[in-house]
């Protein structure tokens, strides 16, 4: 007996809908990237480095919050924001899928990945990216392991695998220590990886890295608390407890002042005397083409306006005033990615002698990279939102009563 | 209670997985393509002498040749640099094998290395493409493979045969100080920098002898002689990269 249902369009399903159209137009790009190599890009000897890169760092820095809030369970011991640490691990192996997904793109030879794990060099800070690359995928994956094998279709159709996965929460602990290390690792070995370069000046400075990782810590969780908000507005399959996601959007409001402070004293030592090199590079960022995207993009939309709405107690109650606040800190951080790395290469030192002559060189990407690269971003956007959907990310309440059942799953096993 | 000892079977089974995995990457890294040589007693360097440089630019057309390189690609690049009078000053810029090269600290896989006669190789079978070298060479001496460079060669016959095999789309290559000229040279028993057979070809081809070549570790090479008698210049010197590239400059007392 075939029963047929009757299929009701929801607004989900149009989303769903256009995700899958732009991600089969970025998977086409993708393949024409594949194909025919990188002379389908605007990138040059002289900017090496573009979009993808951006993207790669973005999702890298936005995938913070898992360490972050596993630390805080697992760590310290604050048992109540384990929903809020789910769905920020969930996030997290999305966000570095998607870097790898980019990375794939951006190496001249996708087949020769492997070699990254194979051949060592041991000073190279992109070696060590990568192992913290592979290493903490490894541990987001584990970390997730529960939260498939939480759900009731796992429950239902394979129960001893579903068992299996229940039982590395177990290793919860060790997990979130050895996230905490590998993520912090990596997020500020990828400042240092433009932070130790002295052929470019505006890069060549130990507080890149912190700035990295400092960003990361803000970003991170902002997009963790975005992304629940707005699920518990539009989804019926999010539950969502706002008590939960208070405090964490005050720290993220006073981080983001933490990390304007770092910045502010960054930018004004890079001010004093000429360097050449640094001082081109800056004057991009604060008068050039670069100009808008760092001081209004970055400083004022990217980090004061959220640091406001998120600590002012008048805004911090206004639904609206803290979407738009984590998703300005969310803009911040990809602005910060793009103009770290622009300010560097689009800076040519030249290094004839008795002459201190630099040059500016341009970049835009191409079509193909900002199609490809857009359906990077429309591959994670999507596999959240089934995530959402399909495995209970989002749900804040019967956590204890959830938390209890499986350790009586464990213990009987 | 009962869970313990199945933890520490899957403890140790995890162990031993790891350790296989971790066995099986030293074994292949062992086996691994590059050869990098026992201790050299040559350390190679090259002397260009900016007042004889008249820019002609025959030194990238046979190192063009040679190495089999793209037209869209230039491994020795002749810039010009300054004007001494009315008088033009050119900079012709190989790779600066630098002894202290940003570009073989930044390559993850070590496709960038050094030879212990302290030429800064490219192991083309190894790079990925990721081109944070270019982005890390001070010396812009580093260019990527962005289409594959197929067809007949315009510099050959003219400029000389190629020597080497060309690189596949997609790597990162660069000037090599023609190892393979030096090294076929001295299986022959010749010298390089004074038999033209083992010595660059870019150095060969200069038409104004403003190229030198030789082993800097010899005080009786001629590129040891002009060091110890000409005042000469490194670029970008204040990077402590150390290239292995000297100059001689145009007039004397420009960099007095």
């Amino acid at each position: 007996m075939i029963s047929i249902r009757r299929f009701k369009i929801q607004p989900v399903h149009l989303w769903i809908g256009f995700l899958l159209v732009v991600l089969a137009i970025g998977a086409v790009a993708y393949g024409i990237v594949l194909i025919k190599g990188l002379s389908v890009t605007n990138l040059t000897d002289l900017v090496p480095w573009g979009l993808w890169i951006t993207i790669d760092l973005s999702a890298i820095a936005l995938s913070a919050g898992a360490f972050l809030l596993c630390a805080v369970v697992y760590l310290l011991g604050l048992k109540r924001y384990e929903p809020v640490a789910r769905t920020a691990t969930f996030i997290g192996l999305i966000g570095y899928s998607m870097a790898i997904l980019t990375l794939l793109l951006d190496i001249g030879r996708p087949d020769r990945f492997w070699h990254a794990l194979v051949y060592w060099n041991t000073h190279s800070l992109l070696w060590e990216v990568s192992m913290c690359l592979t290493l903490y995928l490894c541990v987001l994956a584990l970390e997730t392991g529960p939260i498939i094998g939480r759900t009731q279709w796992m429950r239902d159709r394979f129960p001893w695998i579903s068992e299996k996965l229940m039982s590395i929460h177990h290793f919860a602990p060790i997990l979130a220590l050895i996230g905490l290390g590998l993520s912090m690792l990596h997020q500020s070995s990828l400042g240092a990886t433009y932070g130790v370069l002295k052929a470019r000046p505006i890069w060549y400075k130990p507080g890149l890295s912190v700035l990295f990782m400092f960003s990361a810590m803000v970003g991170g969780p902002a997009l963790t608390v975005l992304v629940t908000k707005v699920s518990g507005r539009l989804s019926s399959r999010a539950n969502i407890d706002e008590s939960l996601l208070e405090p964490i959007t005050r720290f993220i409001g006073w981080g983001l002042v933490g990390y304007i402070y770092f910045r502010f004293w960054d930018a004004l030592s890079m001010s004093y005397t000429y360097e050449p090199g640094r001082s081109e590079a800056l004057n991009l960022l604060t008068r050039g083409p670069l100009a808008f995207n760092f001081l209004v993009g970055e400083m004022l939309l990217g980090a004061i306006i959220p640091a406001i709405l998120l600590l002012v107690p008048r805004f911090r109650k206004s639904w609206i005033a803290q979407v738009i606040a984590l998703a300005l800190i969310v803009g911040g951080v990809v602005a910060f990615r793009w103009d770290v790395n622009m300010a560097g290469l689009l800076v040519i030192l030249t290094y004839l002698p008795q002459e201190i002559n630099t040059i500016y060189t341009t970049y835009f990407p191409s079509m193909i990279e900002i199609l490809s690269g857009i359906g990077v971003v429309a591959y994670g956007v999507l596999a959240i939102t089934l995530g959402i959907r399909y495995l209970n990310l989002i749900d804040h309440r019967q956590e204890e009563e959830a938390h209890k059942q499986e350790v009586i799953v464990a213990a009987t096993d | 209670m009962e869970k313990k000892p199945v933890q520490r079977r899957d403890f140790l089974k995890a162990l031993a997985f790891g350790s296989a995995v971790f066995g099986g990457i030293r074994l292949v890294r062992s086996t691994s393509a590059s050869e990098r040589g026992e201790a050299s007693p040559y350390r190679w360097g090259m002397v260009i002498d900016q007042s004889k440089c008249t820019g002609c630019g025959n030194c990238t057309l046979a190192c063009r040749a040679h190495n089999d390189v793209s037209p869209e690609i230039s491994w020795n690049r002749v810039l010009e640099a300054a004007e001494v009078g009315d008088k033009p000053v050119f900079l012709p810029r190989p790779c600066m094998h630098c002894e202290n090269a940003p570009c073989v600290d930044a390559c993850m896989v070590g496709a960038s290395y050094h030879r212990s006669d302290g030429i800064v190789m490219m192991d083309y079978d190894k790079c990925i493409g990721c081109r944070y070298c270019e982005v890390a060479c001070p010396y812009g001496g580093r260019a990527f493979n962005w289409v594959e460079f197929t067809g007949p060669n315009p510099a050959v016959p003219e400029w000389g045969q190629p020597e080497v095999p060309r690189r596949p789309r997609g790597v990162v290559e660069k000037c090599s100080f023609c190892y393979h000229r030096i090294d076929r040279g001295l299986k022959l028993g010749l010298k390089p920098g004074v038999d033209a057979d083992a010595t660059p070809a870019c150095v060969v081809a200069c038409p104004m002898g403003a190229r030198m070549f030789g082993d800097l570790n010899d005080p009786a090479s001629e590129v040891s002689k002009v060091l110890k008698q000409h005042p000469y210049f490194q670029l970008r010197e204040d990077l402590g990269t150390s290239p292995r590239v000297f100059y001689l400059p145009p007039d004397e007392e420009v960099t007095a």
